[in-house]
């Protein structure tokens, strides 16, 4: 029996005991082909799923190197059966091709024949594919590569795709290092993805993700096609690019509910490419507008649907994913990784937190109690109006004013859901409030305020909860959230990792009434940031000090 | 005894005479088929070691090599041990070895002039394994210088067609060829070969010639085969560390462990059916792959392992009918430590008959077969999966299995040591594989080192003891209210730990995790806040994280806040002053009231007895409602019976124990035999029998009676008479080398047996 750091589990996790000699080394022995699950304090769990083994694979990484490190860091016997099933797993990537073919063009090859016969003769691949050029080899129709990939995946033989990318039209673009320099991590980031042809780069919130993505176009040095989640964004992207790049404003387009420019540098959000008029996509054409070299998806995991149909399409350009996170609210995983690629980085946040580029938190979450007459009305509710009863209990308000008067001077923004409660606090703390109606040029000069400090308490809805840059905020409030979904935890979290100039600890606070559904959602997103490291401590109100 | 050439012996039984106890043993053991019925003497055992089945069964033991070696002796018909080392291509050692067993094993003895095989062997080798497909020699076979001369002398063509008859059979028909020409009138190369006497025309038959065994060694060389039959095929191994291959092994092992346990732990509580056909529903193994988590080959397994350890049985369920619960050896199989069980088990699959890897396949009817049932076992199982192991354990430490060509390259060894098995052979070694890795005996495709001593002598439980993981008294608690026991944790820091969360990960470690209900389901049996709070405090190596204190006082805060009680009756009244009056009357209380609102009071005493008592306490009551109490039992644990299956040790001085009986039957019969007076003896009447019997008593003579048993056969016993008392002969029959009663006037002779 050795003395290792990690101990297997049959059900596929991977306990990773932290405080070991060897953990550091471990983590990054196991790193490229597990899936960190969660880290808490003392024991990190990783799971070995196949996308995590095929992400291994396909960078390089072959079963009997997994088995070794499995059996040489883990403290006890291994399970059989496990080694097994890791070996055939990683087996099955990469047994089907798919490659240029001098004649055919796109081609299914296969050095494998049972494998390709078996493909051949699923019902959901048959229109996908021409005729047969030889045994290990079929013709692809060239507008199905995403599909196939797509397909193949579902049936458990994820093909690797060696056919290439276009070009894409030539566009100089250069990092302009003048003022700062890409940190170590972003540049390995991007250095991964390139190799890779294409794939996703995980980093946390706050961790420049941005600039992985304008380091990734100074490598294609091509038109570049940047998808985003909303207008705000896209406009924090063309500032950031302008500011960071040698890409002037005229160079970058943007193209929103608002705007519609196409430029060499595109920025266009999910929102416009999903419109439907008359039950057509009105947009798709920007996809075929240039002859893009490069297609940026920011938040990997909010793609829409309809994105991944698009994507599909483009699978001959290269695809790079940024995201905090790999894990979706609607288990699409697979889709990411065959229609953009395969994971090509990834660092876990209290790596990136200890390295000293996002700011660490201190987590509260604060339990009031219904007053007996409120309780009384939610006790007898119909079961949907019980969540937004307990989340704006006017109880809140009260810790609200506690809190914000607690943390005096430092920046804060006040979380919601509910744009009545909003409207309340704001009133009640005389702060602006910033929600889905509010306009964009409005939200811009709001949020700069904050920035500059001119404005120091902002309540905002979620419309605030993605891709927005407030690297000043240091204290945040959350009163309600949307039914317990740990994405937007993690992303609330986020508004407040950018790093702080003097190292500053942020302050993140929840606010649930006790002995109601909103504490059963409340514990549903905690355990996101719990499982990232993130304790919580709890505190009654009343223990709040005043 | 001697196995000098020029010794030998009349006939088979002759020479089975002249064997020591031992060796007679040693052949019953190898041959037990020969020992039910008990054989009378030694003409009956040797006449039934050359019966067809009996030969059958014993070639099946025999290995490539034995199986050539009785063939070579077919082939040479009777002749020396210096001929037969000639005719084999082996080493010569090799062949005197192979000949001993073949001696010991009756399938091979002694002439005068020479070893022979019995008679039956040509038959029973036929043209399976082993058999070289040469005729035997002719009766005066040519010399083999001679042999070779005419071969020589014979044209092209005709030597193509010898070579031709020689691979195919040995046997051509002669067709318009005619048998009896002279060389040089040979017209035809099938004339020139017959004229030769290369090819004989086959006795009693017309049309018909063969090659004669002489030729056919002089074709080969003058060997009954042209490659060597002593090498045993070698493995396809690869290099792999020992360690690796010992950790991998002990990991399955552990796991296997923990799912019997899991498993039967489940089933205690909540059996499964026993099907109408006796195995388990596919549902049932359905349910056992999700509860541990396995695959529906590896479930089937631990089914299946699970009952050939004993720890499995069916019984009549509660409803009658019948389920497969534990046995009650199962609770002994929990209180040893892990590395024991596992022994347990690991022995108890070597010996199965079943066949685990066929469940969930289809028979020929296209029926699935079911874990558990009955048929689903093979008389070959066993032997292939020690054939198996044994072949892995010529394997050094450090080697293991090839990727691909490994496996085909066991069955070949596997296949040389016993060539006549069964076409399912190939299966069954991989099953064997298969099966091995999964209960951990191999790991890699390697044999690990305690599974050495599963087949070899000594206990694999130390060696595996050192692998599995050693007890630990402490956990990690965190924030996300998890907490995880870096190896297995003592049994009962475990059960409490089981109390207070839940398992949400199992293996080698286990993750609990804290919620609400299983805090409350530790309040639920009585513990309390301030010792929940020790309890944490005590097993976590690090400090309690502040949301689970806050969990532990969050959910103390809400528990007991409805409140539950059993009362037999209520009363219930608007009016507060007339229950008061009710519960301070001097005679009510026998009645058990307790007020539990001010206008509510329950009793313990049932309404039909409250009634009547209440009424003449003067009250007027009125039986609102007639609802009884419900009582809920948790049901118990189902056990059944063990099976009582004998281990092997206990088997084989069984065993033993009957082959020296056996034994002494037949020596004693063979006297019998062999002593018998030559003239039938006159009946006896029954007073004669009386006094013949007491003469014998009186000068201690060992007597021959003839006897006729309740059955009416007649038979003759040898006996040493002790007493004649009341119509009844007591005395010691050698034959059941025991002391016996005989009805005297079922005594038909009794004659005086000379030289004792």
């Amino acid at each position: 029996m050795s003395d290792g750091p990690l101990i297997v589990q049959s059900d596929k996790t991977l306990l990773l005991e932290i405080d070991h000699d060897q953990a550091a080394e471990c983590r990054k022995a196991i790193a490229p082909f597990a899936e960190l699950e969660r880290s808490p304090e003392h024991v990190h769990t990783y799971r070995l799923t196949p996308l995590g083994l095929w992400n291994a694979r396909a960078a390089g990484h072959d079963a009997e190197q997994v088995v070794d490190t499995l059996l040489q860091y883990s403290r006890y016997a291994v399970p059989h059966a496990l080694l097994v099933d890791v070996a055939e797993t990683m087996a099955r990537y990469g047994r089907l091709r798919l490659e240029k073919h001098p004649v055919h063009g796109l081609v299914l090859a296969s050095n494998d024949r049972p494998v390709l016969e078996e493909v051949l003769r699923a019902k959901k691949i048959a229109g996908m594919l021409g005729n047969r050029i030889d045994d290990d080899t079929v013709a692809v129709h060239a507008s199905e590569r995403g599909n196939l990939k797509q397909a193949l995946l579902k049936l458990g033989w994820p093909a690797e795709d060696f056919a290439g990318y276009v070009d894409g039209e030539a566009h100089a673009i250069a990092l302009d290092e003048s003022e700062w320099t890409l940190r170590a991590y972003q540049r390995e980031a991007a250095e991964s993805f390139w190799h890779g042809g294409s794939g996703v780069v995980v980093l946390p919130c706050g961790a420049g993700k941005t600039l992985v993505g304008a380091a990734a176009m100074a490598h294609a040095q091509a038109t570049t096609l940047i998808l985003v989640t909303n207008t705000v964004s896209a406009r924090q992207w063309k500032d950031e690019l302008v500011r960071r790049t040698s890409l002037t404003e005229d160079e970058i387009g943007e193209y929103s509910g608002t705007v519609k420019e196409i430029r060499p540098v595109t920025i266009a959000t999910y929102q416009v490419m999903t419109t439907k008029r008359g039950g057509v996509y009105r947009h798709l054409e920007l996809l075929d507008a240039r002859d893009w070299g490069l297609i940026v998806y920011d938040e990997v995991h909010l793609l829409p649907a309809p994105i991944f149909r698009m994507t599909a399409n483009l699978q001959a350009r290269r695809r790079i994913g940024l995201t905090a996170t790999l894990v979706r609210e609607d288990g699409r995983e697979g889709d990411v990784f065959s229609l953009i690629g395969p994971k090509r980085y990834d660092a876990p946040w209290k790596d990136i937190e200890s390295q000293g580029w996002i700011a660490p938190a201190d987590c509260v979450e604060v339990r009031v109690t219904l007053p007996t007459s409120e309780r009384l009305v939610y006790a007898t509710a119909e079961p949907e109006e019980r969540y937004r009863l307990a989340s704006c209990t006017h109880e809140k308000v009260q810790v609200v004013r506690d809190l914000v008067a607690q943390h005096a001077g430092q920046p804060t923004l006040v979380i919601g859901q509910y744009i009545d409660q909003l409207d309340e606090l704001a009133e009640k703390l005389d702060a602006p409030v910033i929600k889905g109606e509010t306009p964009v040029k409005e939200r811009q000069r709001l949020f700069e305020a904050f920035r500059t400090g001119e404005v120091g308490l902002l309540v905002v809805s979620k419309v605030a909860n993605f891709s927005i840059d407030l690297p000043s905020a240091e204290v945040a409030i959350q009163v309600s959230g949307s039914f317990g979904s740990r994405q937007e935890e993690a992303q609330r979290l986020g508004r407040l990792l950018r790093p702080k100039e003097d190292g500053k600890t942020a302050h993140f606070y929840t606010i649930v009434s006790r002995d109601t559904v909103d504490a059963d959602f409340a514990q549903n997103r905690q355990r996101f940031l719990a499982e990232q490291g993130y304790a919580y401590r709890i505190v009654d109100a009343e223990d709040l000090p005043a | 005894m001697s196995t000098r050439d020029d010794a030998g012996f009349r006939s088979l039984a002759d020479q089975l005479r002249s064997w020591d106890d031992d060796r007679l043993a040693g052949l019953l053991v190898a041959r037990p088929d020969l020992t039910t019925p008990a054989p009378h003497d030694f003409g009956q055992l040797a006449s039934r070691a050359t019966v067809r089945a009996s030969l059958a069964r014993a070639l099946d033991t025999l290995t490539r090599l034995e199986l050539s070696v009785l063939d070579a002796l077919v082939v040479a018909g009777q002749t020396t041990a210096t001929d037969v080392r000639r005719i084999i291509r082996a080493e010569p050692a090799a062949v005197d070895a192979t000949v001993a067993r073949l001696l010991d094993l009756a399938l091979v003895w002694e002439t005068r002039s020479g070893l022979r095989a019995v008679s039956g062997a040509a038959d029973a080798l036929g043209t399976g394994p082993g058999a070289s497909g040469l005729r035997p020699r002719s009766a005066e076979p040519l010399p083999v210088r001679e042999v070779t001369r005419r071969l020589a002398a014979v044209s092209p063509a005709a030597r193509a067609m010898l070579d031709h008859v020689a691979d195919h059979g040995g046997e051509a028909t002669a067709g318009a060829a005619r048998l009896t020409v002279l060389p040089e009138d040979a017209a035809t190369p099938a004339e020139e070969l017959v004229s030769r006497r290369l090819l004989v025309p086959r006795a009693g038959t017309t049309g018909t010639v063969q090659l004669p065994g002489e030729v056919g060694l002089a074709l080969r060389g003058g060997r009954t085969t042209t490659e060597r039959v002593d090498v045993v095929p070698p493995l396809a191994t690869a290099e792999r560390s020992a360690d690796l291959v010992d950790r991998a092994a002990a990991g399955a092992a552990f796991e296997l462990v923990r799912r019997v346990e899991l498993l039967l732990d489940h089933w205690g509580s909540h059996p499964p059916g026993v099907l109408r056909s006796g195995g388990l529903a596919v549902r049932d193994l359905k349910t056992v792959t999700t509860l541990l988590s396995v695959d529906q080959p590896t479930a089937a397994l631990v089914v299946e392992t699970c009952q050939a350890a004993g720890l499995l049985a069916g019984r009549a369920g509660t409803n009658g009918d019948p389920v497969w619960v534990p046995t009650d050896a199962f609770d002994t199989w929990l209180d040893e430590p892990p590395a024991a069980r596992w022994v347990t088990l690991a022995r108890a699959w070597l010996d199965s008959p079943r066949l685990p890897g066929l469940v969930g396949t289809r028979d020929e009817a296209g029926k699935t077969w079911n874990a558990l049932a009955p048929e689903l076992s093979s008389y070959s199982m066993a032997e292939t999966r020690a054939g198996t192991l044994a072949a892995l354990a010529t394997m050094p430490p450090g080697t293991v299995l090839a990727a691909t060509t490994g496996l085909p390259s066991l069955v070949e060894q596997v296949a040389w040591h016993r060539p006549r098995r069964p076409r399912s052979r190939t299966q069954q070694v991989a099953w064997t594989m298969t099966e091995a890795a999964g209960l951990g005996v191999t790991g890699l495709d390697g044999i690990a080192s305690y599974a050495r001593r599963l087949i070899g002598a000594g206990d694999p439980e130390p060696g595996l003891a050192a692998l599995l993981p050693s007890p630990v008294d402490h956990v990690l608690i965190q924030a996300d209210l998890t907490a995880v026991a870096p190896g297995p944790l003592e049994s009962a820091l475990a059960r409490s730990l089981q109390l207070v969360a839940d398992v949400e990960s199992r293996g080698g470690a286990t993750v609990y995790r804290f919620t609400p209900s299983s805090v409350r389901r530790a309040l639920d049996v009585g513990w309390t806040a301030v010792e929940l709070h020790d309890f944490l405090g005590k097993v976590s190596r690090t400090p309690v994280p502040q949301p689970l204190t806050y969990l532990v006082d969050d959910t103390v805060r809400t528990f007991g806040t409805i409140r539950v009680g059993t009362a037999e009756s209520f009363l219930r009244a608007d009016d507060e002053a007339a229950l008061s009056e009710l519960l301070h009357h001097p005679k009510a209380r026998g009645l058990g009231l307790r007020r539990i609102a001010p206008t509510v009071v329950v009793s313990t005493t049932p309404v039909d007895v409250l009634l009547p008592r209440l009424r003449e306490l003067g009250a007027a009551p009125v039986v609102e409602a007639a609802d009884g109490t419900v009582q809920v039992t948790r049901p118990d644990a189902l056990r059944a019976r063990s099976p009582r299956e004998r281990g092997p040790s206990v088997r084989s001085v069984r065993e033993s124990a009957r082959v020296a009986s056996v034994v002494a039957a037949v020596r004693s019969g063979d006297r019998a035999a062999s002593a018998r007076p030559t003239a039938p003896a006159t009946p006896l009447t029954p007073s004669g029998a009386l006094a013949a019997l007491r003469e014998a008593l009186e000068s201690g003579t060992t007597v021959l009676i003839g006897y006729v048993d309740n059955q009416g056969v007649s038979s003759d016993r040898v006996v040493d008479p002790i007493s004649v008392e009341g119509g009844s002969l007591t005395a010691r029959d050698h034959r059941a080398d025991d002391v016996r009663a005989f009805a005297v006037h079922r005594i038909t002779t009794v004659r005086p047996l000379s030289g004792t």
